[in-house]
């Protein structure tokens, strides 16, 4: 048996065309999606090791037509569903319409956009229904189960689930209160993916039964900070052992 | 709503979820002290003792002699106990955050100026602060960083990004983030997510309320109120009691830095700021043109922060708040100018304001007056002005100074 996987990378780190290996060697390991971080030079929810590399990937060079780039080429190479995860000022600079029109003609399954929530997102849930294109509401077990409902009620195809409270990249335990706040989420409609903090089989395995996927980003991005060629093989046995149920 | 979440199209709530109930929290408490008279006079007590407000309201006689046109006020804010107009919103979120039952206080700080209103504030109040600085603003600040250590604050070095004021800010907005069940974000600026830009306006208020009953005592024709503007909280607060009204004219002087190219200045309503949403408001920011934040410059570290606050940028786009710039050298300039003719030490912020009075005033009539808000004071600024000024002298100064140490 296999425990399904969201694989997260942030697109142009360390490069463009490692980025793209990178996803590829993800793929290889067994992934069930990609999710491409856009780097933004002000990221309000991430992780020092994500920060970080956001950073590298700006100085490398990374622009948003880039990042469409790269996604439209790992979705030729994997065939797997990709979902991309940015900052509100990316879209807007764009034009949401925009952003999510092009998100389409690039062949994106999602977007994850944590700064543009429920009654604050300028659009971006009316031009995801209007271009076909699914909005991930991200939701933390501190969000108040009238605005889960309120959030539930626009029937979002996925939602995003922050399995710790905080976001400052100490890996996560999975608690009884995690488990009560996926329950809950779990009655509902929606595909739930879980993260931040993966790192592990033993979480994989525990967050499966109440999961859609797992998601993890920053196990990968500590790796390929170590750099090399070499850490592609390295990546494909980790996604490996993180989804399978027994070693 | 006693307050607003939007101005125009400017302000808002943009936020992760996970932020979002502490927001809310915040909000209702706010709500409920507005019209809580026990608060009040405890601000405002404090305000008296411990700031020491009000603050002086000086007729600048030599300097409009000096210039020959209208005549020149100065609202010297700078002498509020911690030498800046920051510690009457950091004394106000203080004493809310204690209501709140909140244990521990968290901020940013670029200058070091807000950080050391919040340590000082804490200090008298009785909370443990943290103060999130850059790497880059602490090498060049060590001395506001020794006073907030003085004051017992811990001062955390943000590493990440462009290690300045901006970083500092989303360094505590993440501790925020894991932390707000017991700690209050204490934010310097008029801007961020609702409700924070209503807030500080409101705690910066008193600075207008007390030129406006000068105004009235003294019985002045005011043709137009100046103040520099960073994120805002000092022009928000003097101008106040006047965005309401037609008169008289209200103008904000960006840091223009040392000239309009990328990276070398500021002004984000007199530049290429652009409409963005960044650190949870929508405002004009400089940026580029896949909306990263561009990096800025200004002499004052107080006025080197892309973006302005939600309700400033809103009136700068409905005319009622007529922006403008000044460089590094004008208010430099500025800065000896008032120090000469005055003996008023300007911070190097609030002499971008001084710098714009100086040109305004020079063609206005004579029975016209013009105010000027002096948001700090200069002594802070002296490991930057006194090396600019007397290079030789100060070089040699610290030269000694190391060498008495080594021995
Ligand atoms: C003396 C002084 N004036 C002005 C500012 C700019 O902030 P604001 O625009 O919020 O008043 C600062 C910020 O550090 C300051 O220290």
């Amino acid at each position: 048996m296999k425990n399904k996987l969201v694989c997260h990378l942030i697109a142009n780190y360390p490069d463009f065309d490692q980025s793209l290996k990178i996803a590829e060697a993800l793929a290889s390991g067994g992934a069930e999606s990609i999710e491409v971080q856009f780097p933004f030079s002000d990221p309000s929810a991430d992780g020092p090791y994500i920060l970080k590399a956001c950073d590298e990937a700006l100085k490398a060079g990374f622009t948003v037509d880039k990042g469409f780039s790269l996604v439209e080429s790992i979705i030729k190479k994997t065939k797997l569903d990709v979902y991309i995860m940015s900052y509100a000022n990316i879209l807007l600079t764009m034009g949401i319409e925009k952003f999510v029109k092009k998100s389409k003609a690039s062949g994106v399954k999602g977007l994850i956009i944590p700064d543009l929530t429920l009654n604050n997102d300028d659009g971006l849930l009316n031009s995801g229904r209007k271009y076909g294109i699914s909005i991930i509401p991200v939701l933390t077990l501190t969000t108040p189960l009238k605005r889960v409902d309120e959030i539930l009620f626009r029937e979002p195809e996925y939602i995003y689930a922050v399995l710790r409270k905080g976001i400052t990249g100490k890996s996560t335990i999975i608690t009884e209160e995690n488990i009560t706040f996926l329950k809950y989420l779990s009655g509902k409609k929606a595909k739930i993916l879980g993260g931040f903090g993966i790192n592990s089989r033993d979480q994989v395995k525990a967050l499966t039964p109440h999961l859609y996927a797992s998601v993890a980003g920053t196990v990968f991005v500590k790796k390929i900070d170590e750099g090399g060629e070499d850490i592609l093989p390295d990546l494909k046995t980790m996604v490996k052992e993180l989804t399978t149920d027994e070693l | 709503m006693k307050y607003k979440e939007y101005f125009g199209e400017f302000g808002g709530r943009y936020v992760a979820e996970v932020l979002r109930p502490s927001l809310d929290a915040l909000e209702k408490e706010f709500l409920n002290i507005m019209d809580d008279e026990d608060f009040w006079t405890e601000y405002e007590r404090l305000s008296e003792d411990f700031t020491g407000r009000p603050t002086p309201f000086l007729f600048a006689e030599n300097a409009t002699k000096k210039i020959g046109g209208a005549a020149i006020y100065i609202k010297l804010e700078g002498l509020a106990n911690t030498g800046a107009h920051k510690i009457n919103n950091a004394l106000g979120q203080v004493l809310l955050a204690k209501r709140m039952g909140k244990k521990r206080i968290i901020a940013e700080t670029g200058a070091g100026q807000h950080g050391v209103a919040t340590a000082a504030a804490c200090a008298k109040l009785g909370l443990p602060c943290t103060i999130y600085m850059g790497e880059v603003d602490i090498k060049r600040q060590r001395p506001n960083l020794f006073l907030m250590e003085l004051y017992s604050a811990e001062v955390v070095p943000v590493s990440f990004g462009s290690r300045t004021l901006k970083d500092a800010v989303n360094a505590a907005l993440m501790d925020w983030a894991g932390s707000f069940e017991d700690t209050h974000y204490l934010i310097g600026s008029a801007l961020g997510p609702s409700p924070y830009p209503g807030m500080v306006k409101t705690f910066q208020s008193v600075i207008g309320k007390e030129v406006e009953s000068k105004i009235y005592e003294l019985n002045i024709d005011v043709e137009a109120m100046i103040a520099c503007v960073g994120g805002g909280s000092n022009a928000i607060g003097f101008f106040s009691p006047f965005l309401e009204k037609d008169s008289p004219r209200l103008i904000g002087v960006e840091a223009g830095g040392t000239g309009i190219g990328e990276g070398e200045h500021a002004s984000r309503m007199t530049g290429q700021g652009q409409k963005g949403i960044i650190q949870g408001y929508k405002s004009l920011f400089l940026a580029n043109k896949d909306g990263q934040v561009l990096p800025t410059h200004s002499i004052s570290a107080g006025l080197d922060y892309p973006g302005i606050g939600p309700e400033l940028a809103h009136y700068g786009e409905t005319g009622r708040i007529e922006y403008t710039s000044a460089t590094d050298s004008e208010a430099v300039e500025a800065l000896k100018f008032f120090a000469k003719n005055e003996g008023i030490l300007f911070a190097l912020e609030s002499a971008h304001a001084g710098a714009k009075a100086i040109q305004l005033a020079a063609d206005m009539p004579k029975d016209k007056a013009v105010i000027i808000n002096m948001s700090g004071r200069g002594d802070k600024d002296i490991f930057i002005t006194a090396k600019l000024l007397t290079p030789d002298k100060w070089i040699n100064f610290m030269r000694n100074e190391v060498s008495e140490y080594e021995k």
